[in-house]
């Protein structure tokens, strides 16, 4: 049940219904202890609304710009890299994919019997680098260690992150 | 001087990529903010500290107000939300921001002040100091429903609860205000109510 003091706030503030707003008003104007309640929270009212509110330091706005602008600096490599540039790589290696394809269909030879093992072959003036010079075992190893390098690399970037994340 | 614009035109002027549009809204709503974060911070370093994340929080989400609220509405969301966190993490070195007698020690020694000094005070002193021994929530309410010329539906956005339980706690917080007015006041309060 509603004490005097919380009928006579929502009074104030407006908030009960019409018919509860007609019988405070009514309880006002005939009881003492309504009418003496309720001139006490109107200065009370009053006073709160009074309220001062505290200035920050005269370098509040610019140190906001600051930060806004050290915030966009410091803006993830990701969200500034240009999208056409990954487009276009990505293009260039769908090209080289269907230019090979196209050879290698091109290049295709089916006998009779269309189960047979398919004869493909490159095109003769098509010279390519030898690959067991490339893939030594020197080579091999080197490419190896820089991918597990690059993975412990990443594993902790990715950590960090995460730890970043549930710290904020 | 401050821009005239409505803060729904200071904000597209921002997202169409003018800074100094959002510097206007800054100085706009800077003084409500750092008040509300005094609420909690209890020192003007920490409370700046907080209101300018908030500030740049809200920059970088400006793209998703989406005006359906007032923009002040929204931004003092994010200004609860960031200064719950801050108590949060607070809270390790000190004690529970649900313990009121953290509040009442700075209470006890300000009452010793005040014997000595009541009559040169103003009624704004005393009633700032007594908004200063509340809790967080309570100075909260009282501050955004008095200064923040925030309804009560808006209050409950704000700070993400029911609109009937800010409604309670809105009457709560105004007895827990008007007896440490009073104890504060002591006798003078008589007079002045």
């Amino acid at each position: 049940m509603n004490t005097i003091e919380e009928k006579l706030w929502n009074y104030i503030d407006g908030t009960c219904t019409p018919a509860e707003q007609e019988a405070i008003s009514r309880l006002i104007e005939e009881d003492e202890l309504y009418k003496q309640k309720y001139t006490e929270l109107l200065v009370l009212n009053q006073e709160f609304a009074g309220l001062e509110l505290d200035e920050p330091s005269m370098a509040f706005t610019y140190n906001v710009m600051e930060a806004i602008r050290a915030d966009q600096a410091l803006a993830p490599l990701k969200s500034t890299i240009n999208k056409k540039i990954i487009l276009g790589i990505a293009a260039f290696f769908v090209l080289s994919i269907l230019a090979l394809l196209a050879i290698t269909l091109s290049n295709v030879q089916i006998s009779g019997n269309p189960f047979s093992v398919v004869n493909i072959k490159l095109p003769a003036d098509l010279k390519l680098p030898a690959a067991n010079a490339i893939f030594n075992s020197a080579f091999m190893k080197s490419f190896f260690v820089f991918d597990v390098i690059l993975a412990l690399f990443l594993t902790d970037s990715y950590l960090r992150r995460k730890k970043a994340a549930k710290e904020a | 001087m401050q821009s005239k614009l409505s803060d729904i035109e200071l904000i597209e002027q921002t997202l169409a990529g003018n800074q100094f549009a959002y510097a206007d809204l800054v100085k706009r709503h800077q003084r409500f903010v750092f008040t509300l974060a005094l609420r909690f911070a209890k020192g003007r370093e920490d409370a700046e500290e907080i209101a300018q994340d908030c500030f740049v929080k809200a920059y970088r989400s400006l793209a998703s107000f989406q005006g359906q609220s007032k923009f002040s509405t929204w931004l003092y969301s994010i200004v609860y939300t960031t200064a719950m966190t801050f108590l949060r993490k607070k809270r390790v070195d000190t004690h529970s921001i649900d313990d009121e007698g953290t509040f009442v020690q700075v209470e006890n020694h300000e009452s010793a002040y005040d014997t000595n000094n009541a009559e040169n005070k103003s009624r704004s002193y005393y009633l700032n100091q007594a908004i200063e021994q509340l809790l967080p929530d309570d100075a909260t309410i009282i501050t955004l429903f008095y200064k923040g010329e925030q309804s009560l539906e808006e209050i409950a956005q704000t700070m993400g609860i029911e609109t009937n339980t800010v409604k309670v706690k809105l009457f709560r917080a105004r007895q827990r205000l008007k007896e440490k007015l009073e104890r504060n006041l002591k006798h003078e309060v008589k007079e002045l109510i």
